[in-house]
């Protein structure tokens, strides 16, 4: 079978229809050709919370002073909602010039069909020696390059805990092993108050905490040379755990994604919680009375001798291929690491997105926040285990590169693992063989 | 006297088609390209960012009707449709009347009663989602609180309560459509057959079988036809809400085509789910323009 390009055939398709379009675009003309002697460049981010607005505002100002033929405009997409958007901006050709916060294995899947501009020379000018070492490691293509680069670390799987629910219940010190877990959760869930907040919904969360539960339990979903490997002893402990879990969980865990699971942890609901260090500002802004009470730790597995395995869905930055200012949006993304705006960005949600440039975490103006410094124990301990965190893209740093992670999230299949293991008991074996069986047919195309 | 006729006539036929071109054009932009692209789009693989990919015939079709999920969707979508429609319907009926009845405050109700309809999905699906809400939301906060219940209900994340309540918001939120057509209507029926109904000793129920509803017949086809062609392809209020959860439970076609265009990526698959849909609906579309046919129109 010989492979066609559908986007040729919709344009000459669309030439067909001249006649309909032709004073539209006539009238288009004036504006376009403004806009593109104006070097006007499209930013899309899914993080669009009103302070991090704010932030980005300040450095596109900072960035119009010095290159005033530049105008820079920030548009939000969201978590869920990229995938859909971007998938129409590039077959419409008409694609933001610089995109941020996307998971880095969405960036590699992008660049293995061509949709993304190398970015090593935006690196360059950014300064390789800052990164912290291996901090790019991510964003490494098949053909050398690189696709491009973390604006941020995040570690979303921290467990949060609640240091006076612990103290009352008797636990003495925050839990490492599954056993340990299932103690404290016991202990603390409680007059009215729920164990933990985890997600058992038919969306992405749901996959991406379930794959850290997986390594915690010392499997894998692909051996490192990218064969599907998600049926292993890792696996089935796993979804046992998980399945133990549920009693700790409120009733409408079914349903929670993100934002479900954060307001559970920080509103007070639960005892523990699953999340970045987005808490400390919600706690801090939300409900300030249990702001001297928490705490977080890395998420506990399966025994001592399993290594942690924080997922970090390492933010990045990068610029699409057909972009038709890449000089300018080039510019622009190194400038987002300037540290006054970089700094500010990152104050904007303290402990959510960390930064990747050594310069920048040692810098005073970026100590100089009260959150960072009220939980500098917390901070630092994210900062580090987000540095050395994975996910589906690159699960570990023996694996390979898979740019296949983001359709196999995308399709649900390891949610639905979950959901049919956990919520309606089938048999374990059938489950794993039905989702290493789609995992497959993804991989394969 | 008659070349003038003929020169006058197709000045106005040339008229009449300069007129109607724009028309024919924009219909032609937005409903005939693509739907033949969608048609030309489901015999290829399509990676959607890209728009490349290769011909592959009838295979994404066998593939879709060999799959459990496009007949569980399809099931999903039916009982959607059914469930949420006969809510309206009756829902609808039923506050119309009221609506019709020389009650106090009338104008008012009548304005309010619209409110679901315009609201946008988005801010409505959230309403919900907090009413719901198994930690906060008034609606377990109040079952438990008659003692209905002892623990909070998980409306949306178990079967069938999310699918009950997905066809409960849908009712809400589409039911004022039936409303306001069928409030039109009955005011358009003459009083005259209410008295006459009277005086042979019908009471309010008889009147309402034998007089009201053979009235609203024509109209509640018109209705049942196009509510049932928007809810089946209803996508936004179930995605936000469940998104097809738990596990496909609520997943119904057109969640399955955003997920395998936009998720896998697939847009040559999605759109062969499209073409599917369509047919399905073309049914109902020849069903509904055979009965209209042999009641000589509505």
């Amino acid at each position: 079978m010989t492979t066609h390009s559908i986007t040729a055939t919709r344009i000459s398709r669309r030439t067909a229809l001249m006649g309909l379009t032709a004073s539209t675009a006539m009238a288009a003309m004036p504006m376009r050709a403004r806009a593109q002697s104006a070097a006007t460049i499209r930013w899309w981010s899914p993080q669009g919370a009103p302070a991090q607005v704010a932030a980005y505002e300040f450095q596109i100002a900072k960035f119009q002073e010095l290159h005033p033929e530049i105008t820079v405009v920030f548009e939000t997409t969201s978590d869920e909602g990229y995938a859909p958007q971007l998938a129409a901006a590039f077959s419409s050709g008409e694609v933001p010039d610089v995109v941020t916060h996307l998971p880095s294995f969405a960036v590699q899947s992008y660049y293995a069909n061509g949709l993304v501009e190398p970015f090593d020379d935006v690196i360059n000018a950014i300064g390789v020696e800052d990164f912290y070492p291996g901090a790019n490691d991510v964003f490494r293509t098949a053909d050398g390059n690189y696709c491009g680069t973390g604006i941020g670390n995040s570690a979303a799987n921290m467990m949060w805990l609640r240091t006076d629910l612990m103290e009352r219940a008797g636990i003495e010190k925050s839990p490492v092993t599954w056993d340990e877990m299932r103690t404290a959760l016991a202990a603390m869930q409680t007059g009215g108050i729920y164990g933990a907040p985890l997600p058992y919904g038919s969306n992405s969360m749901t996959s991406l905490i379930f794959i850290g539960f997986i390594h915690q339990a010392g499997g894998q979903v692909f051996t490192p040379d990218l064969q599907v490997a998600l049926d292993n002893e890792g696996t089935r402990n796993a979804l046992e755990f998980y399945r133990e879990l549920r009693e700790y969980c409120p009733p409408g865990a079914t349903n929670y994604s993100w934002g479900e699971s954060l307001t559970g942890f920080v509103s007070g609901a639960t005892a523990t919680g699953i999340y970045t260090g987005r808490v400390l500002a919600n706690v801090r802004d939300q409900n300030p009375s249990i702001a001297d009470s928490i705490t977080c730790v890395t998420y506990p597995r399966i025994s001592e001798d399993v290594a942690p395995w924080t997922f970090n869905d390492f933010p990045s930055v990068f610029i699409p291929a057909q972009s038709q200012n890449k000089d300018a949006a080039k510019m622009f993304a190194a400038f987002l690491f300037d540290p006054e705006g970089y700094i500010q960005q990152l104050h904007a949600a303290p402990g959510h997105v960390l930064p990747v440039l050594e310069s920048i975490n040692s810098n005073p103006m970026y100590q100089d926040n009260d959150i960072i410094q009220k939980y500098s124990q917390e901070v630092d301990l994210m900062a580090s285990a987000a540095a050395g965190g994975f996910n589906l893209g690159y699960e570990s740093t023996e694996h390979q590169s898979n740019d296949k992670a983001g359709e196999i999230i995308g399709s649900n299949i390891i949610a639905d693992l979950v959901q049919k293991v956990v919520l309606n008991g089938d048999n374990v074996d059938e489950a794993l063989s039905t989702a290493s069986a789609a995992i497959e047919n993804i991989v394969r195309g | 006297m008659s070349t003038q006729k003929t020169l006058l006539e197709r000045r106005y036929a040339t008229l009449g088609m300069a007129l109607i071109a724009p028309t024919v054009l924009i219909f032609c932009a937005v409903i005939v390209y693509p739907l033949f692209s969608a048609i030309y789009l489901s015999f290829y693989s399509v990676f959607t960012p890209t728009l490349e990919g290769e011909w592959v015939g009838l295979s994404n079709y066998s593939e879709l009707l060999q799959t459990g999920r496009f007949w569980n969707a399809l099931g999903n979508t039916l009982i959607w449709t059914i469930g949420s429609l006969f809510l309206q319907i009756i829902l609808g009926i039923g506050i119309a009347l009221v609506l019709h009845q020389n009650i106090w405050f009338r104008s008012l109700a009548r304005s309010l009663i619209l409110f679901p309809y315009f609201i946008s999905t988005v801010v409505a699906v959230l309403v919900w989602k907090w009413l719901f809400n198994d930690l906060y939301g008034i609606l377990n906060h109040l079952l438990m609180k008659v003692g209905i219940i002892e623990f909070p209900m998980d409306f949306l994340g178990t079967m069938p309560n999310a699918m009950i309540s997905v066809i409960l918001v849908g009712a809400w939120k589409y039911f004022p459509f039936v409303v306001i057509a069928v409030l039109a209507r009955l005011q358009s029926i003459p009083e005259s057959l209410y008295e006459a109904a009277k005086i042979d000793g019908a009471g309010p129920v008889a009147r309402f079988f034998d007089v009201t509803l053979p009235q609203l017949r024509d109209v509640l086809v018109v209705i049942i036809m196009l509510r049932a062609i928007w809810d089946f392809k209803e996508f936004d209020m179930i995605y936000l809400l469940t998104g097809g959860g738990p596990l496909d439970d609520t997943q119904t076609l057109p969640l399955l085509v955003y997920q395998e265009a936009f998720a896998l990526n697939d847009m040559g698959m999605a759109s062969a789910y499209a073409v599917v849909m369509m047919l399905i609906m073309l049914v109902f579309m020849l069903v509904y323009i055979r009965r209209t046919k042999d009641d000589g129109g509505v």
